[in-house]
């Protein structure tokens, strides 16, 4: 209305009528696009602030106070939070039960990832085969285990493992085999750990590692059979490298997971027999709630958290430097 | 007729290899499903009786001489109302990201290095401030403690989710009048929930399963199944027929839910709006 009445008024020629219109209707459309921008940004923070504000209470500032609590004397049966304290974190390297307590997490994350990768690919392969039946009914059961809080799987080895009442050394005795105390015995304790792990986590990277191996493109294959490759020469040039980013992430993922291996240690051997089985996590875990130390474990899950980031990195490097070549 | 014997070798090979693996994963398991069945004698005896009459004595006992019914309660009401929480908000979180690139890379990769974090490091300072807070032996302060892990995961996860989406279909809802949030709710919200459930099934079965803040957090009577099956066998010596009904009580929840769900969401991803 505005328009008409401006331009009956000032008889303006058309091209002028057109240039007005044209700009007012740029104005309005730049105004329209200024709300909506702002309205899309204000809506982005909206979405976003109550999870961030959800991460900032639950591990944000518990980390924080954790750090903090890190440089003080805390001993919970001594009373509250105590004076500013670095022997906390100076005392770590003349802490010889934390040397032991590495050396078990070393032990387990290496044999454990290791042997678990290796079978679980071997199976992964195995399953991965197109004239195969009942493949689907194998993974099924295979993947069970994963399910399973580790709780109830120490749980079952326990029982299965008991010297006098387990069917295992029951069925060691009758074909004459010793009959060992599984998890009394500290030269047998960490390798029954490892066989347990074995038996729980195995699955995991089953899971991953045949998702990896069924995403690989058909053709590649079929080019290499036209060009007369052999099963080895296929799985050499092809699959290993192919799957070497799937494969990396998994070990990756279970390195993590085995440097925090706690719950498996509490049910089965509780650190013992001594500290033949004690792991690192389980070790703070005894400073923080048998010894009631809450600086000195805090200092040292901070220890423990440094160090799952350095292996990270170090992993990532490797896997970077796979990609490029 | 020699070369299709050899070709079945391989096969002969791969299916006994399979079967050895099962066996290894499944007789444990069946063997504890068997005691849990046992009456008193025959779960302790060795040699090992094969045939008998199956008997629910066990659960009865985790039932009437153990509050397992509460233990049970405890754990669904926690693991449940964590995963929820984490489903909302991080739901919320994660379209923001995934379609605004809100505080990409930074918030993006903070997600993920939560993974890395030992629940040991974490649990000391979340006990001492639900200590100070009085939350300490109530079940606000595990589902806090849930939060933990629940909350990156699920962002994480539904990035992934949401950027499979195509711009186009939200433009074409708000062409058609939709506003933003109306967009969010009758369009995408419906197109993800076969993700949004894939997230919250997995932290369920995550948080059903936890032991350590479980175990540090909670008291006599906030107590969850992992916590209360650990302590079974540390009370009163080995009670081979109640831990063995308690465990077969925490695992198979998780087992049916996963079968559960496997089936419905292959349904909903074949039957989604994505085509």
């Amino acid at each position: 209305m505005f328009l008409i009445s401006e331009a009956g008024k000032t008889r303006l020629t058309d091209a002028d009528r057109l240039y007005e219109m044209k700009s007012i209707v740029r104005k309005r459309r730049s105004e329209a696009q200024h709300s909506y921008r702002q309205s899309e940004r204000r809506l982005r923070i909206y979405l976003i602030v109550p999870a961030i504000i959800g991460i900032w209470m639950v591990v944000g500032f518990p980390l924080l106070y954790a750090f903090y609590v890190s440089f003080h004397d805390y001993v919970l049966s001594k009373g509250g939070l105590g004076a500013v304290n670095l022997a906390n974190y100076l005392n770590i390297f003349e802490d010889t039960q934390l040397l032991v307590a590495s050396k078990n997490t070393f032990i387990l994350t290496f044999s454990v990832v290791s042997l678990e990768f290796l079978i679980a690919f071997g199976l992964a392969l195995l399953l991965n085969n197109k004239r195969l039946h009942g493949g689907n009914i194998y993974l099924l059961i295979l993947l069970i285990p994963m399910l399973m809080p580790p709780i109830t799987v120490g749980l079952i080895w326990r029982m299965l493992l008991h010297p006098e009442l387990g069917i295992i050394n029951y069925s060691l005795g009758l074909i004459h085999m010793p009959q060992p105390a599984w998890l009394g015995d500290p030269r047998l304790a960490m390798i029954t750990i490892i066989i347990v792990d074995i038996w729980h986590e195995t699955s995991f990277l089953l899971l991953i590692l045949l998702a990896g191996l069924t995403a690989l493109p058909d053709e590649l294959y079929e080019a290499a059979v036209i060009d007369g490759a052999t099963s080895s020469q296929k799985f050499r040039f092809l699959t290993i490298p192919l799957m070497m980013p799937t494969i990396l992430v998994a070990v990756l993922i279970r390195v993590i997971a085995a440097l925090k291996t706690y719950d498996l240690i509490y049910i089965l051997t509780r650190g013992g027999p001594g500290v033949s089985t004690e792991t690192i996590s389980y070790y703070i875990y005894r400073v923080a709630f048998v010894f009631l130390d809450m600086g000195k474990s805090s200092a040292l899950s901070f220890l423990l958290l440094v160090l799952i980031i350095i292996l990270t990195i170090i992993l990532m490097q490797a896997m970077r430097s796979e990609d490029t070549v | 007729m020699l070369i299709s014997l050899r070709k079945n070798i391989g096969l002969y090979i791969t299916h006994a290899i399979l079967i050895l693996a099962t066996l290894f994963v499944l007789l444990p398991i069946l063997w504890v499903a068997r005691t849990s069945l046992a009456n008193r004698l025959i779960a302790y005896k060795i040699p090992p009786v094969w045939i008998f009459t199956p008997t629910l004595e066990n659960y009865r006992t985790i039932f009437q001489q153990y509050p397992f019914q509460r233990y049970f309660l405890n754990s669904l009401v926690v693991a449940s109302v964590a995963s929820l929480i984490a489903l909302i908000l991080g739901s919320l979180a994660a379209y923001s990201i995934a379609r605004f690139r809100t505080g990409d890379p930074v918030l993006r990769l903070s997600m993920l290095s939560t993974q890395m974090l030992p629940a040991i490091t974490l649990v000391i300072p979340i006990f001492l401030l639900a200590r100070l807070a009085h939350l300490w032996d109530s079940p606000f302060a595990l589902i806090l403690a849930y939060l933990s892990f629940n909350l990156p995961y699920t962002i994480w996860i539904l990035i992934g989710f949401f950027q499979s989406i195509p711009v186009e279909l939200e433009e074409a809802a708000m062409i058609d009048g939709c506003s933003r949030t109306q967009t969010l709710w009758r369009v995408v919200i419906p197109v993800v929930l076969p993700g949004l459930l894939a997230a919250g099934v997995f932290n369920f079965i995550l948080n059903w399963n936890e032991f350590l803040f479980a175990l540090i957090l909670t008291g006599r009577d906030t107590r969850t199944l992992p916590v209360a099956v650990a302590a079974l066998w540390t009370q009163q010596g080995v009670q081979i027929g109640a831990v063995s009904a308690s465990t077969v009580l925490v695992v198979l929840p998780v087992i049916l839910l996963t079968w559960i769900i496997q089936k419905s969401l292959v349904r909903n991803l074949t039957f989604g709006s994505i085509k």
